[in-house]
């Protein structure tokens, strides 16, 4: 740069001559005076911990900045880039996001999954339709097998990227595992308007098509790419002498039949075998269908797989739970149920998924009596209709990061691979593979991260680091309750199959969001501009880059990093000079 | 119109009237309520001006020199260790020839935690290059705020101006508050004669060399005693306006006095009722109050004083090592005096203790019964 100040010398003869002050003659424009830093804040946009969590790899942070603004359609997009399902994860998923949420040290949680059902509710209320398709058609087709989470996920996200899907269901209906979510939890319209919008968008649904019966492997070798999405569907097998007796239902079956409203022969005394959800749907079912219902489990409270809300619940509703018990057969008379032999368990040494092993006590066999026994202890895959060269390992297809099998057309994901057994991972799962065969079928290298990581369909520039509790400055913030969601009183919640869970509205909504920290994630507080002594922070011109720093002028102090209340600034050394 | 105010509301009204621009301040007991008041005059959009709540008190005066180098009038208030964490920058505001203009709350100096008033914080100041003016009642708060900000920009010095703690920032009395034209028709609106351009910056208050620093310091002192002339002037346009004076100093009942209290801030108005109930008495004797304290006016003092007997000085500070600080300064002004009275010095009041007429009675009557001190100062109502 050229120089103005070219030195000048003044010389005064008398005091009248001088200024009151010193002042310079020339402009001091051309001191950078940013060179005297040595460190340099950043707008890092670091991954906020819900985020990080999400397995279906949702925007959080920012649909909750939306919502904040009042922008639910907006919000909604957001969602459905990531996840076709907000309707139905709002209401099921386990919410790992709400366990990692900052806001749990003030106050509690931020209630995610309530705004993503308030959004999800909302687009229906507004019959908001998902963004239309605007990638360019693509000459290939991909088949998915399975019509679950995962395989609608996969078929709706390789749908947008223009690709021609088409989904083979086994069942006369989409949906998999989600159709058996009883109405209390899911109401049948929520699934069906979001399984409804994929198809809306061009996906073809083959139902009442099962690979290896209705249709065979060469059957697909028009389609340029397999993903097999058919999750585990075979009930577990209690393995005690009676098991075939009348009276003995299996968990799934029987919540198939009462969904599909089928008179099941549902007795007075009701026993559910099993710790998970399954076990507690059926026992809510019986429940409601008039039933005395006990769940036996052969763990202990803190091993149960069932989300720990669910296990409330049902205990709010008059079921009974025994806890460390075991059944040695079925006692049945004339073909019928008529109680339990059952063997108190202890808990043992760590097994492989890292909980206490339940081991009999010796002697300790006792009866009780029922009239129906609903075992639902999980389910395996059917993978009998499987090719050789895909391999598998204790029940489940054995796949890379990419979701890609030994056979590389053929790709696999949800239930049917991973033991996560939730909406969201498998919504998660399908993505994965949806970009997955993306890269294949372009032939492009990308990394992914291990299945426990989440990926983007949409990512948004961000550092991975995850920001934690420590990171922010709370001084911005106060303790603020979490909100309660509505609910049925139990009494209530038994008469009938309405949703027991009743959200919330719009204000609470508002307000939750506006709780949120937005960690680190900027939502143009204007503290770093505000705070600047240097006047380096300046507006940026996007919605990107709301702000941008002037590094001429930012001297590196780094106020502007510890005034951000979301620590959405980072600083980092800079080393400007090196010896050569 | 007419309102009951306290004295710090009184300092926030002549901010208001001279339409400050840019307020920059930190609370600290008891200056509190100034910058509250003028916060919600701001909020409530009664005033048009720029509330910049900072940090520390030294940011409140880097604020406002920024403020009034960019050209706008410039207001902040601090008390105690506010005004001395302040201090370096009190010198800058100083130096940089910028026009602020500070309320000061006398407040006692810690360690031992004190919130009550004493004069040693601003004293402490007086080198900076600050006027000062030590004030009396509420009225006369507002009108000297006001006046303040004129006499300040006609010669490019800031100036604070002082009241006592709680006696007379937290007590109500009544106060006539001027209609805002006629205070605009006093005071026009600042005109820098070096102004910051953000657009075009220059450096501002660079380095000087031996060669030219002392020009810069004889410019300041001459605008100093030019700030003697222009007080007086500026009161006395006040007094045309507003039908109100104060002086430099205030004369009471000197004429004939054969001793003269000298007194600053409240301890005045105790001592006016003490004057005047030894009067009664026959007691020959009259008090002189002064206000300005820098510039110092010697000739004023030196010619007030030169007649009487005996002066008694009310010192509510004291200089460690030396004496109470008026004293040393009436002491010097009267050197130059053909005929110098004896000058008592009683320090008295530190910390708040209160001081009542039965201690000017003391003061007096110690005077009375000296033909001269026999000792530098004199402690008034300490425990030994
Ligand atoms: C009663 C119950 C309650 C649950 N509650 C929750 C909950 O609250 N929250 C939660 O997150 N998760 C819950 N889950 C688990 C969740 O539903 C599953 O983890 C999830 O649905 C798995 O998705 P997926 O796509 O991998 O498989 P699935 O949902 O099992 O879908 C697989 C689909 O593939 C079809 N299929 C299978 N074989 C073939 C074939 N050969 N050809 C064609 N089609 C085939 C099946 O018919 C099925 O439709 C629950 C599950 C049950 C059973
Ligand atoms: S406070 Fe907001 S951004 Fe932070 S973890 Fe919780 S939901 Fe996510
Ligand atoms: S506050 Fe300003 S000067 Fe300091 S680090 Fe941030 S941008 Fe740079
Ligand atoms: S201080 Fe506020 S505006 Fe600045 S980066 Fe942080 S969140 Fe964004």
């Amino acid at each position: 740069m050229k120089k103005e100040t070219e030195a000048k010398v003044v010389t005064f003869t008398s005091e009248a001559e001088m200024p009151m002050m010193p002042a310079s003659v020339a402009s001091t424009l051309y001191n950078k005076t940013g060179s005297w830093r040595y460190m340099r804040p950043l707008y890092a946009n670091q991954t906020p911990p819900c985020n990080a969590a999400c397995p279906a790899g949702e925007d959080i942070v920012m649909y909750l900045q939306l919502t904040a603004q009042g922008r639910y359609a907006e919000a909604w997009q957001t969602i459905v880039r990531e996840n076709p399902f907000p309707g139905v994860c709002g209401r099921v998923c386990p919410h790992p996001c709400e366990s990692e949420c900052n806001r749990e040290h003030l106050g509690g949680a931020i209630a995610i999954h309530c705004q993503e059902r308030f959004l999800a509710d909302y687009a229906a209320a507004h019959e908001l339709d998902l963004p239309a398709v605007d990638a360019p058609p693509r000459e290939e087709r991909v088949a998915v097998v399975g019509a679950g989470p995962a395989g609608l996920s996969c078929a709706y996200h390789l749908r947008r990227m223009g690709y021609q899907v088409t989904v083979f269901e086994a069942k006369e209906q989409p949906g998999g595992m989600m159709r058996l979510i009883p109405e209390y939890r899911l109401p049948r319209k929520v699934l069906e308007r979001e399984i409804g919008a994929i198809v809306a968008l061009g996906v073809e649904m083959k139902t009442g098509v099962r690979l290896g019966v209705d249709l065979s492997w060469e059957d697909l070798q028009d389609y340029a790419a397999v993903f097999l999405a058919v999750g585990q569907s075979i009930s577990r097998e209690l393995g005690v002498p009676g098991e075939d007796a009348a009276g003995v239902l299996h968990g799934i079956e029987f919540l198939a039949q009462v969904k599909r409203g089928q008179k099941v022969g549902l007795g007075q005394k009701v026993a559910v075998i099993g710790g998970g959800n399954t076990a507690m749907d059926a026992a809510r079912t019986a429940r409601r269908l008039g039933a005395e219902v006990t769940i036996l489990y052969r763990r202990s409270r803190a091993e149960m797989p069932a989300i720990d809300e669910e296990v409330n619940e049902t205990l709010d509703e008059g079921v009974k739970i025994e806890f460390l018990c075991a059944p040695v057969a079925v006692l049945t008379e004339n073909g019928r149920v008529r109680g339990l032999r059952l063997t108190r368990m202890e808990l043992g040494a760590p097994d492989a998924s890292g909980r206490r092993r339940p081991v009999p006590v010796a002697g300790s066999e006792y009866e009780l009596e029922f009239d129906t026994v609903i075992p639902a202890l999980g389910q395996v895959a059917d993978l009998s209709f499987l090719r050789a060269e895909v391999q598998t390992e204790r029940g489940r297809i054995i796949t890379d990061e990419r979701t890609a099998t030994a056979c590389p057309p053929v790709f696999a994901g949800g239930d049917a691979v991973t033991a996560f057994g939730t909406v969201t991972a498998a919504v998660g799962s399908g993505k994965r593979a949806a970009l997955a065969i993306d890269c294949f079928l372009r032939g492009i290298e990308r990394p992914f991260p291990d299945l426990a990581h989440n990926v983007q369909a949409a990512p948004r520039r961000r550092d991975p680091t995850v920001v934690r509790f420590e990171n922010l400055n709370t001084a911005y913030f106060e303790e603020e309750p979490r909100p309660q969601e509505r609910q049925l009183p139990a009494a209530e919640r038994v008469t009938s199959f309405a949703e027991v869970n009743q959200g919330y509205g719009e204000e609470v909504a508002l307000n939750e969001a506006r709780r949120c920290f937005s960690c680190g994630t900027c939502n143009e507080c204007d503290n770093c501009l505000i705070f600047c002594p240097d006047v380096a922070v300046l507006r940026g011109d996007s919605d990107d880059e709301p702000f941008v720093f002037n590094y001429d002028y930012c001297k590196g102090c780094g106020i502007c990093v510890s005034e951000c209340p979301r620590h959405a600034i980072v600083f980092e050394e800079e080393v400007k000079f090196t010896k050569t | 119109m007419k309102k009951v105010v306290t004295g710090n509301y009184a300092v926030s009204w002549g901010a208001r009237l001279a339409r400050a621009q840019v307020i920059a301040a930190y609370p600290i007991t008891p200056q509190t309520s100034i910058i509250e008041k003028l916060a919600s005059f701001c909020a409530d959009g009664e005033m048009d001006a720029r509330f910049i709540k900072v940090e520390s008190e030294h940011s409140a005066m880097a604020a406002c020199i920024g403020a009034s180098a960019a050209g706008a009038r410039a207001f902040t208030a601090t008390s105690g260790q506010g005004l001395l964490l302040m201090h370096e920058v009190v010198h800058w505001a100083a130096g940089a020839r910028l026009p602020i203009v500070m309320g000061v709350v006398n407040r006692a100096i810690a360690p031992g935690w004190s919130i009550w008033t004493e004069q040693g914080d601003t004293l402490s100041q007086r080198d900076t290059g600050w006027l000062q003016f030590y004030c009396e009642t509420n009225q006369e708060v507002l009108d000297t705020t006001i006046q303040a900000f004129k006499i300040a920009e006609s010669v490019f010095l800031p100036a604070m101006v002082v009241l006592d703690a709680f006696v007379l920032s937290h007590t109500s009395e009544p106060v006539d508050i001027p209609d805002q034209a006629d205070v605009d028709a006093f005071l026009p609106p600042y005109r820098p004669q070096l102004k910051l351009d953000p657009a075009d910056p220059r450096a501002f208050g660079a380095l000087v060399l031996p060669s030219e620093y002392m020009e810069m310091r004889y410019k300041m002192q001459k605008a100093m005693e030019r700030a003697l002339v222009v007080a007086e002037e500026v009161d006395r346009e006040w007094g045309e306006h507003f039908g109100r004076r104060w002086g430099l100093v205030e004369p009471y009942r000197l004429d004939d006095a054969e001793i003269a209290l000298v007194t600053s801030g409240t301890v005045t108005g105790t001592s006016r009722e003490v004057v005047d109930a030894l009067r009664e008495e026959g007691v020959k004797i009259g008090l002189l109050k002064v206000r300005l304290f820098r510039p110092f006016p010697h000739q004023i003092i030196r010619e007030t004083l030169a007649g009487v007997r005996k002066v008694a000085v009310i010192d509510r500070n004291i200089s460690f090592g030396d004496s109470g600080v008026f004293a040393q300064e009436v002491r010097a002004a009267l050197y130059r005096a053909d005929a110098r009275p004896p000058v008592f010095d009683f320090v008295a009041g530190l910390g708040g203790r209160d001081i009542v007429p039965e201690t000017i009675r003391e003061i007096v009557d110690y005077t009375l019964a000296h033909d001269a001190p026999t000792e530098e100062f004199t402690w008034i109502g300490v425990k030994t």
